[in-house]
């Protein structure tokens, strides 16, 4: 049959690796990245956290700000359980869409609860007489967080 | 006696008009021009002033959002993959970051990036060999069963 333009799909064809021989090599990796994590070999670690509706890409010893009220006290120890990556310098961890509780802990203290400074909403209408303004100040929590932990109990 | 009405000789004066203005000078104090000094040209520059920044603050999403996609973009293309067919993998094999956390990591974890990207190369490539076909025969309309989940 003769080659047409639509004989063959536009897109390169590609060649997937054999999988039995994928299986044994990603069981290989991941016993090395259990190694390596019960081994502590790993310097600083960061990790994607969603909180507070937002996703926050974070390290140890980080600030963070948030828009909006938490119920808790200043000086409270909060554990973060939604987390979506944790990285090293080596090895990433990434979660579909999150990672379990027994693999990683992120530690954070609330220290600050204020209010953010006075932003002003103006509306204005020209020729018409009709403006309005408005003061508008959100309360804010600031925290720190103090730890990012992972545990070796990958399979 | 109380006096329901106040007598005509009782006039009231305005005495805080200089703190009435600062009010307004003072969101007008980094301006260029006389509108920094003069009340009533600078009555005039606050007010659009402020009117900007309300309407900035909701474009500023937009802005934001526009420029983490095209830094993901070119951080995926250092890669060989487009933006589109980096998003779209990504999100089919379950990956759900944001654009804003993306951009991040294609700036100060390049390896982390890179490993996405292969992650999305990957699945770009099954999803290719499930799009060229078993090679069944569709069966018939009447007695294909139908799944409600």
């Amino acid at each position: 049959v003769a080659k047409t333009s639509l004989t063959s799909p536009p897109w390169p064809e590609a060649k997937l690796p054999d999988p039995v021989e994928e299986a044994k090599y990603h069981a290989e990796v991941v016993q090395k990245v259990n190694k390596m994590i019960a081994a502590g070999q790993y310097g600083r670690l960061f990790a994607v956290v969603h909180f507070a509706s937002k996703q926050w890409k974070i390290t140890s010893e980080d600030l963070i700000m948030m828009d909006n009220v938490l119920e808790a006290e200043c000086g409270d120890r909060i554990r973060m359980e939604k987390v979506l990556l944790v990285g090293a310098d080596d090895f990433t961890l990434i979660g579909r869409p999150l990672l379990g509780k027994d693999l990683v802990r992120v530690e954070a203290t609330v220290i600050e609860k204020t209010e953010s400074w006075p932003k002003i909403n103006m509306r204005f209408r020209k020729r018409h007489n009709y403006q309005k303004k408005k003061i508008i100040v959100n309360p804010q929590t600031v925290l720190r967080i103090n730890t990012i932990e992972i545990f070796p109990c990958l399979s | 006696m109380v006096l329901l009405s106040a007598p005509r000789w009782l006039r009231s004066r305005l005495t805080d008009r200089f703190w009435r203005v600062q009010e307004v000078l003072k969101y007008a104090r980094h301006f260029r021009g006389r509108k920094n000094r003069c009340y009533k040209l600078a009555v005039r520059s606050v007010r659009r002033a402020f009117v900007k920044s309300t309407k900035a603050r909701r474009e500023k999403k937009r802005i934001l959002r526009a420029l983490w996609i095209t830094r993901i973009g070119a951080a995926s293309l250092e890669h060989g993959l487009k933006y589109p067919a980096f998003i779209s993998n990504l999100l089919k094999s379950q990956v759900e970051l944001n654009r804003k956390v993306l951009a991040d990591l294609a700036i100060y974890e390049p390896k982390t990036f890179k490993s996405l990207a292969a992650l999305a190369q990957r699945r770009r490539q099954e999803g290719f060999l499930a799009a060229l076909g078993d090679g069944k025969e569709p069966e018939g309309i009447f007695s294909r069963i139908v799944h409600h989940y």
